[in-house]
């Protein structure tokens, strides 16, 4: 006898425990088969670029933290280079400017990467290896609060330079908690890497050919498990990542497990590019000599009329930026992160739209996860790392 | 520009002994353990000799221990009284322009010497965002961001609104602060 029988629609979300981020999913199961998804987003838009025209150019920095808040320092960095663009001055940054900049870039990708794996393992029941990558990521979050003051609002990086200089003891923290973290990598390889129940839930899964990936207008770790040889940091090199010796792991399939190597693999390399820097950074200012663009030092407000005229003048009026357009390509580590800025010339950005990796990824969902089982789409959706201060905005 | 696009290991050669698997929890329950027993030895040697720093795990018993504070570190934003008694602010206004959520507010006044001060200075600490623009902002390092982050929380958010006297801190307590942002931020060779 045939039984009458019609696919079940699931709502996934937008509150669910397994998905990190509030995102909706509409299924349509014939079984646990996902006969097709729907990927519902928006559940935290802020208008954040809407408020960026509010303010002054500096006054966006405290808000770019908020988009991808696992790597803060990343989106700084990104709306930094695009507002020096603008001002062309992007040659004059000092050295030693430049060599934190890059630092502190690759620590936030190894904070975000060791959160976006350790919270994957932990939607999919390795409890014990997200406290392991937890712990690393706290550590390194130490360092990152000891430099700027915030574990995740960092508010870093300035136009033209950044708010503070490196704390004095700071390679040696660096140090110091590289051994730490490299164990607890090898020990989260050594619980996940090789665990049948693990690759099971991996290892085809969530996959996506390389014309669908590239047409998706994929970036970073989940366009290079393609297959794909694309990094901003090789194709299009900014702040010092052409004088840096690295590689980039590229996957072949791009499914999950690819996904999960290549982002651990970066870990790696994240820690090889820091302890080559630190170890020739040059000495030097960290700001830009150009009161028009960064604010004098506190001496020569008190002490000169001119640096206490600049000084007023920009903090109320904001840095003037001459009118015209900019994007600046940088390699977040979830992918490309860019901001397009225009400006009418003046104190404050006529428009700010920020390009969020994981927002190009989040759209593929529905045909990643198409006719597979519904127990993968937690990796699946681990993987890609939606992050929803980003992708909502 | 050394270094390469390098293909990652996807083929993993697994042998009898990993594909049985039983081998493999016995070894991933030993790894467990040997987070675990030196962390419950380490948790049971401090409480009883009361030295928190020989305890192996990580975890602090918050209320009772407190994490070490960065210098760096930016808490709730606080006025500078002076020596004299008096508060450091000019009320030139800096700080409410430069106040990113915009949360300060100040209404200013001239003292029968001449020399002008806020009337009233108030911060709504429910709106503040802890950014640290307006200590960068004051030309008078009169606003700083203090290192206190304990007990800010009120069930009422009319008790965050915080005046003038609920801000003003006398200058000796935040030295430590001061001394950083003169040496490290503000100085004349970051610039």
């Amino acid at each position: 006898m045939d039984l009458h029988t019609e696919p079940l629609v699931l709502n996934m979300g937008p509150s669910h425990p397994a998905t990190h981020g509030t995102v909706r999913f509409l299924l349509k199961m014939d079984g646990e088969k996902v006969l097709h998804c729907e990927t519902e987003i928006g559940y935290l838009h802020r208008g954040f670029e809407k408020q960026c025209e509010a303010g002054t150019w500096t006054q966006v920095f405290p808000y770019t933290d908020r988009l991808n808040y696992n790597s803060a320092i990343q989106n700084n960095v990104a709306y930094a280079l695009a507002v020096e663009k603008l001002l062309g001055i992007t040659g004059q940054i000092p050295e030693r400017s430049t060599a934190i900049r890059t630092i502190m870039c690759e620590l936030s990708r190894m904070a975000d990467h060791y959160t976006n794996l350790g919270a994957s393992m932990l939607e999919l029941g390795a409890l014990t290896a997200f406290l392991y990558f937890v712990e690393a990521r706290e550590l390194t979050w130490d360092i990152i609060e000891s430099v700027c003051g915030a574990r995740l609002t960092s508010n870093y990086v300035r136009v033209g330079g950044l708010s503070t200089d490196l704390p004095e003891g700071f390679a040696a923290h660096v140090k110091e908690v590289f051994p730490v973290n490299r164990v607890f990598w090898s020990e989260f390889d050594k619980l996940l890497t090789k665990n049948r129940i693990f690759l099971d839930r991996m290892r085809d899964t969530g996959g996506i050919s390389e014309e669908n990936a590239i047409a998706y207008g994929f970036t970073g770790p989940c366009l290079r498990a393609c297959g794909v040889e694309y990094d901003v940091r090789k194709a299009n090199p900014y702040l010092l990542y052409d004088q840096v010796d690295f590689d980039i792991p590229v996957g072949f399939t791009g499914d999950n497990f690819d996904r999960y190597l290549v982002r651990m693999e970066e870990i790696n390399q994240s820690m090889r590019i820091i302890e080559q820097l630190i170890d020739k950074m040059p000495g030097g200012p960290v700001n830009i000599d150009n009161p028009a663009v960064r604010n004098p030092s506190k001496e020569a407000v008190k002490g000169r009329m001119e640096s206490m005229i600049f000084h007023f003048k920009n903090t109320i009026e904001g840095i003037q930026v001459p009118a015209g357009e900019a994007y600046v390509p940088t390699e977040g580590s979830n992918g490309e992160v860019g901001f397009y800025l225009v400006s009418s010339g003046g104190g404050k950005p006529l428009k700010c739209r920020v390009r969020p990796p994981c927002f190009a990824l989040t759209q593929a969902m529905g045909e990643m996860v198409q006719g597979a089982f519904l127990s993968d789409i937690i990796p699946t959706f681990d993987m890609i790392n939606l992050i929803g201060g980003e992708c909502d905005r | 520009m050394a270094g390469n696009y390098k293909k990652v290991n996807r083929t993993l050669k697994m042998t009898l002994w990993e594909r049985v698997y039983v081998f493999e929890i016995i070894r991933g329950v030993l790894l467990t353990a040997s987070h675990f027993f030196p962390n419950l030895w380490g948790a049971a040697r401090s409480y009883l000799s009361g030295d928190p720093s020989i305890r192996k795990i990580k975890t602090i018993y918050y209320p009772e221990e407190v994490p070490p504070i960065p210098e760096a570190y930016r808490g709730r934003p606080v006025l500078v009284r002076g020596a004299d008694g008096k508060e450091k602010c000019v009320a030139c206004g800096l700080c409410e322009v430069a106040c990113p959520p915009k949360c300060i507010s100040i209404v200013g006044a001239m003292r029968e010497d001449g020399t002008r001060y806020p009337e009233t200075y108030t911060l709504n600490g429910a709106v503040c965002i802890f950014c640290g623009l307006c200590e960068e902002a004051c030309p008078e390092e009169a606003i700083v961001m203090s290192y206190d982050y304990q007990n800010l929380c009120e069930y009422d958010r009319s008790l965050m609104v915080y005046d003038k006297e609920a801000l003003l801190i006398p200058e000796e307590k935040l030295s430590k602060r001061l001394e950083y942002i003169r040496r490290r931020m503000y100085n004349k060779c970051n610039y």
